[in-house]
């Protein structure tokens, strides 16, 4: 520890620290432009100007690491000076459109010209003109008269996100900040160089000459678009969202989000919300419906009985509307079903759950299934800054059907063949603990083959799985007998720290979980056959999209079939809405109060910016009305709390199951062709208008080598044949993907996924009629 | 009377530049003898004692930079810096244009020395000659066996690859000449960490100016008491003057250091021409401050420059007389570091800009009272705060113009017009 006085007051803080960050610490504001602590310093914008004793000339903030004893002073005639001549340099040739800018009143280019800079410029020549309001994108504008070449974003592109399409062109006064090329950026972090500006050159098209601060408030929300539950600041104007901001929370995350959740919030506003009722395949008013549904609610209560009730929640609600939903179905009905929608059919304990602390600790992490660059964007950009911090080297390994790594972030990956996953991990805890009476156990059933791999391959893993001393591993829930390895290898491993983060929706599902409602596959089927077999009379799905969503689509479909009362809650109309015979609006996130639980397992509070739309109305509003209607008393402005009072912000803890269940030889005659479903989050069924350009191409992928074989040029058009069904798939060709693989993604409102089943697939190019 | 001590002493020999001929002369002995007689530490002592200090601007003691290196295993690498941009100084581009073999064996004997098997030429992108003259210099090098592997059985092998830079006065900085040479944009880094412990590809690295270089040779084979035998105690040795200006013969001297300023203009240079008056003298490169006529006896070495108000730099003497404008002079300065600030840092993008405008808006004569003192300030605003030394270089000169010659600024603003009936030219070049 180094200890060193900052304006008269003392600190100690790790050698290594930078001025700027222990000033920070003691609540010292230093103005800088161009250093983030995620990037590191840089010492371009000269902003951060202190003094320090026997140095000669002044100091920048972030670029001198602290020394013992140490005696810095952030003001002082020498340092104000140093700072008002370099606001002076900055605004000679900034254009000062402050009243057209979007960032006007929230820019530190502003905020630190009232604080240190000079009242007035002496500046008399013509200011150099740049390009102004210029694309980075479809979804981000540049001002590069505006920009004051921090280089924040050039460096975030760069060094965090490993995708460098920002650069700067030209040099000294001329130099601006640019595309690669003059493309267009593509990668899916590009938006949040708008939040590391910090000045008005980098905009978000959408929010564009949209409001100025004090038109708008910001509100602390969450992204609830997948598990990952970024952090954001939500910004309301005139009962519509028009912008969401990344939040960073300290010491947690950076407040890094992916263009997925930035830029995707007007599924609130899309013309596919639903803002009035449905009854019957018609539109109707909210107030009939309601009625309507609570009739029916107690014809089946009063002639059938409670239990031919059963309740899915799915979709973007918060835990607490979940727990009114759980108690109203419980106790209101008295219904048993109560189960989460699931479209993968994995689960995991509570007790294995981990967080991205975890992850950061971590000496080896082990992707199962998932590539979380397409499933959970964000956790992509902590595995990256996990592998960047070289001081604490980590083993970063993949077992999957398909290759896992990418030019931004290298995966040793074991390709299994679909639905080998469980089994791979066997053979790998068979190789490294095969006297383990826990393994024994494991592998009874005749797991534990690892068919293609090499025994190099197996040892690696092995190693990996059991010498590491914090592992954490990542799974995408498709293939549930892992759930049995992972026990295992916890009791195998002992002391030894074991936590998966899981990277399956529905986004809440632990809150679903927390609310009371099942999370098993296993419960929500049982609903679905009882269903098939007549013995549910009334089926309510609130924000569950079954056909869409459930691995097995027929099921569905049959237990649709049966049901006499389809009702529905949402946002949108769900899948083969025409057989509904009620649909209700639901509201969304950024319209209620309440929490998200995200894959950590972590509370996180939301507050809304805006009402409900239309007819839309938060769940008690509706539970509320049946109550009545069955003459039953509710309240839920109850006294529950998901917080517990151990555990804080996460869940709590839960022992781990005991109970090892063998897992079975998988099969073992692959076809030519495997499918691998995926869950993708820019094909999760949930809508957007801003993002349609980043939606329309294919998200379903074939091989290079399959692609050559079928005749594919860049896209194509495919007839899958699985589980006697065929269906048509437009794919893209992906060189990274494996060959004998076609990676199609699950859950998505594109492509019906769930007709098909993972593992060996007839594939056959469809010849495309020419229409342009 | 040029003067030609050593690293010039080829200089009227035709084809110095072929091997067989440089080897006639007695080259590549030096590296012969300091494989054979030296053990590499042994080379960084000799170095060391030698006082050999850097010629490329700043002057820091050569073996010490050597000694720097963290013995740590992993590679090293030699830069040599012939990227010679700054305006006056055209010292390095003779030594490789004409004599590239002295540096080749300047570059192997220092490599052996610091124990790099690897060393790079980062060569000056408008040297198109002297990249020429390199490359075909070192191939006849690896042909000869001086380069490659093994060299002259001394199990020592070195590779040289000559870079050929893009047109950037920064990259003469040696972090932007790392970062250009593994093909980066050309932005100085930050330091620490220093090149010795991070340099070239993050590893360990010794960027050595071409003089600097080209001196170790005869280092080897004279001895250090040679060297210190010459110049100052601090400053001891040679050092390649370049004078420009209107002088009867302008061109590249090479003397021992403390060797009076007057002796290199009035003796070796000839003097100025007919009619000429001394007006100013730019001792070391355009990054430094002038030196008036009654400092003409000033020795040229680091520390009686610097006692002077200047510094002795890169050693481009520029000859000032009395025809010309010291504003267009200081315009023309500040211009040519504007269009050659990368635009990193704030106050060196910034206010070169500023300056530049100014400048010329006086020199028009459409300047008023105030601008001598937002000039005047804009140059404090950027002394010291700049991250590289590029902004520091870019008020050298008029910083010290002001001072010395703060009535010819008045002039300009008071008559309305260049007193001295200078035109700003190029005004619209921009």
């Amino acid at each position: 520890m180094i200890r060193l006085t900052i304006d008269g007051q003392e600190i100690e803080v790790r050698e290594g620290t930078m001025i700027a960050d222990a000033a920070a610490r003691l609540g010292i504001d230093i103005p800088v432009y161009c250093y983030h602590e995620a990037l590191g310093p840089l010492g371009a914008c000269r902003m951060c100007l202190v003094q320090v004793e026997k140095m000669p000339k002044l100091a920048t903030a972030c670029t001198t690491a602290v020394a013992e004893g140490m005696v810095v002073h952030t003001s002082g005639p020498q340092v104000d000076k140093g700072r008002k001549g370099v606001l002076e340099f900055l605004l000679i040739n900034h254009p000062l459109d402050c009243p057209v800018c979007d960032k006007g009143g929230e820019c530190f280019l502003q905020d630190y010209t009232f604080r240190y800079g000079p009242p007035q410029g002496r500046f008399q020549e013509p200011k150099i003109q740049k390009v102004k309001d210029g694309p980075i994108n479809d979804l981000i504008l540049i001002d590069q008269e505006r920009c004051v070449l921090c280089q924040r974003c050039v460096r975030f592109m760069d060094e965090y996100v490993g995708e460098p399409q920002l650069l700067l062109e030209g040099r000294g006064v001329e130099t601006v900040v640019t595309t690669v090329e003059g493309k267009p950026a593509t990668s899916q972090f590009a938006g949040n160089v708008i939040d590391l500006c910090p000045v008005g050159a980098l905009l978000a098209a959408p929010y564009h000459h949209k409001a100025r601060p004090w038109n708008i408030e910001r509100q602390e929300s969450v992204c609830t678009l997948c598990p990952v539950g970024c952090t954001t600041l939500t910004t309301g104007r005139d009962g519509q969202i028009v912008r969401v901001e990344g939040r960073p929370v300290v010491d947690r995350n950076w407040g890094w989000l992916c263009d997925r959740g930035r830029f995707g919030f007007d599924f609130a506003v899309h013309p596919r919300r639903i803002t009035t009722s449905w009854l019957n395949g018609r539109e109707e008013a909210a107030a009939r419906t309601t009625r309507e549904i609570g009739q029916w609610l107690r014809q089946v209560i009063e002639n059938e009985g409670p239990d031919r009730v059963a309740f899915v929640i799915g979709g973007l609600h918060t835990t607490e509307e979940a727990h009114q939903l759980y108690r109203f179905a419980t106790e209101v009905v008295g219904s048993t079903g109560v189960v989460v929608s699931r479209d993968v059919p994995g689960y995991l304990p509570r007790g294995l759950n981990g967080t991205f602390e975890d992850l950061a600790a971590a000496d080896a992490v082990i992707l199962v299934g998932t590539d979380p660059y397409e499933s959970v964007p964000v956790l992509h950009l902590r595995l990256r800054e996990r592998l960047k911090n070289r001081r604490q080297p980590v083993q970063l390994m993949g077992v999957a059907p398909r290759e896992l790594g990418r030019p931004t972030l290298p995966v040793d990956t074991l390709v299994t063949h679909v639905g080998h996953e469980a089994d791979v991990l066997a053979a790998a805890l068979k190789r490294g603990a095969p006297q383990h009476p826990v393994v024994e156990t494991l592998v009874s059933k005749g797991a534990g083959i690892g068919q293609g791999l090499s025994e190099a391959d197996l040892a690696r893993l092995g190693d990996a799985l059991l010498q590491s001393e914090r592992l954490v591993l990542v799974w995408d829930g498709v293939e549930p007998e892992v759930e049995a390895a992972f026990i295992a290898l916890a009791q195998v491993r002992e002391g030894k720290r074991t936590r998966v983060l899981p990277t399956f929706g529905p986004s809440n599902w632990r809150g679903f979980e927390r609310a009371g409602f099942s999370a098993q596959y296993a419960a929500l089927t049982q609903v679905l056959e009882a269903a098939r077999d007549g013995e549910v009379r009334m089926l309510v799905l609130w924000g569950a999209d079954l056909l869409r969503e459930y691995p097995d689509r027929r099921l569905v479909e049959d237990a649709y079939q049966k049901v006499q009362w389809l009702v529905a809650e949402g946002l949108f109309l769900p899948t083969g809405h025409e057989a509904f015979s009620a649909v209700v609006p639901g509201a969304g996130p950024g319209e209620v109060y309440g929490t998200y639980v995200n894959m950590e397992g972590r509370l996180e509070l939301a507050t809304p910016s805006v009402n409900p739309p239309g007819q839309a109305r938060p769940t008690k509003s509706y539970l509320t009305a049946w109550a009545h209607a069955l003459g039953r008393p509710f309240v839920v402005d109850d006294e529950w709390d998901p917080y517990d009072d151990a555990s804080a912000d996460l869940l709590p803890d839960e022992p781990v199951p005991t109970t090892i269940t063998p897992i079975a030889a998988p099969v073992s005659n692959p076809g030519e062709v495997e499918l691998v479903l995926s869950a993708m989050v820019w094909d999760n069924g949930i809508p957007s208008q801003i993002l349609r350009s980043r939606m329309a191409s294919p998200l379903a992928r074939v091989s290079v080598a399959d692609a050559e074989r079928w005749g594919i040029r860049e896209e194509g058009l495919v007839r899958v044949e699985s589980r006697g069904e065929t269906i048509e798939l437009s794919v893209k060709v992906d060189e990274r993907l494996t060959p004998g693989r076609l990676l199609v993604p699950l859950g998505g409102s594109t492509i019906p996924a769930n007709r098909l089943q993972a593992g060996p697939v007839k594939v056959q190019r469809v010849e495309e009629v020419q229409a342009r | 009377m040029s003067q030609t001590y050593y690293l010039l002493r080829h200089r009227e020999v035709p084809n110095i530049g072929q091997i067989a001929v440089y080897r006639a002369h007695g080259g590549y002995e030096a590296l012969r003898q300091a494989l054979k007689q030296y053990q590499p530490d042994e080379l960084v002592d000799l170095v060391k004692r030698s006082g050999l200090r850097g010629r490329g601007g700043a002057g820091f003691p050569t073996g010490v930079k050597w000694g720097f290196l963290p013995k740590d295993g992993r590679p090293r690498y030699l830069v040599v810096n012939s990227d010679e941009a700054e305006p006056g100084t055209f010292k390095d581009r003779e030594l490789i244009e004409n004599n590239p073999h002295q540096l080749i064996e300047g570059m192997i004997i220092s490599s052996y020395a610091i124990k790099a098997n690897e060393a790079y030429i980062y060569c000056r992108g408008e040297f198109l000659r002297g990249y020429e003259e390199l490359s075909r210099a070192v191939q006849e090098a690896y042909e000869a066996g001086f380069l490659g592997d093994n060299i002259l059985g001394s199990g020592f092998s070195l590779n040289i690859f000559v870079y050929r830079g893009a047109g950037a006065y920064i990259c003469g900085e040696e972090s932007a000449l790392l970062e250009s040479l593994e093909g980066r944009r050309g932005n100085p880094r930050l330091k620490p960490p220093f090149p010795a412990v991070a340099g070239l590809y993050g590893m360990p690295t010794i960027v050595n100016n071409v003089e600097t270089i080209a001196n170790v040779p005869p280092i080897v084979t004279y001895g250090a008491e040679w060297y210190t035998s010459m110049g100052t105690e601090k400053s001891p040795g040679l050092k390649i003057m370049s004078v420009s200006g209107p002088v009867n013969r302008p061109g590249n001297y090479e003397i021992p250091l403390a060797t009076p300023l007057r002796r290199l203009i009035e003796e070796y240079a000839g003097g100025l021409k007919d009619g000429r008056q001394l007006k100013c003298i730019i001792p070391g490169g355009s990054s430094v401050p002038l030196l008036t006529p009654d400092k003409l006896d000033t020795p040229l070495d680091y520390e009686s420059i610097l006692q002077a108000g200047s510094m002795l730099g890169s050693g481009g003497c520029i000859v000032i007389d009395d025809s010309v404008c010291i504003v267009k002079a200081s315009h023309r300065l500040v211009k040519f570091y504007r269009e050659e600030s990368c635009g990193k840092c704030t106050p060196c993008r910034e206010g070169t800009y500023w300056m530049a405008d100014v400048l010329e808006r006086l020199e028009m004569g459409l300047g008023d009272e105030r601008d001598l003192a937002t000039l005047t300030d804009v140059a404090d605003n950027i002394n010291g705060k700049c991250f590289c030394p590029l902004g520091d270089a870019s008020i050298g000169f008029l910083v010290s113009a002001i001072n010395h010659f703060r009535d010819e600024f008045e002039a300009h603003v008071r008559e309305g017009r260049c007193p001295l009936g200078a035109k700003v030219y190029d005004t619209a070049n921009y």
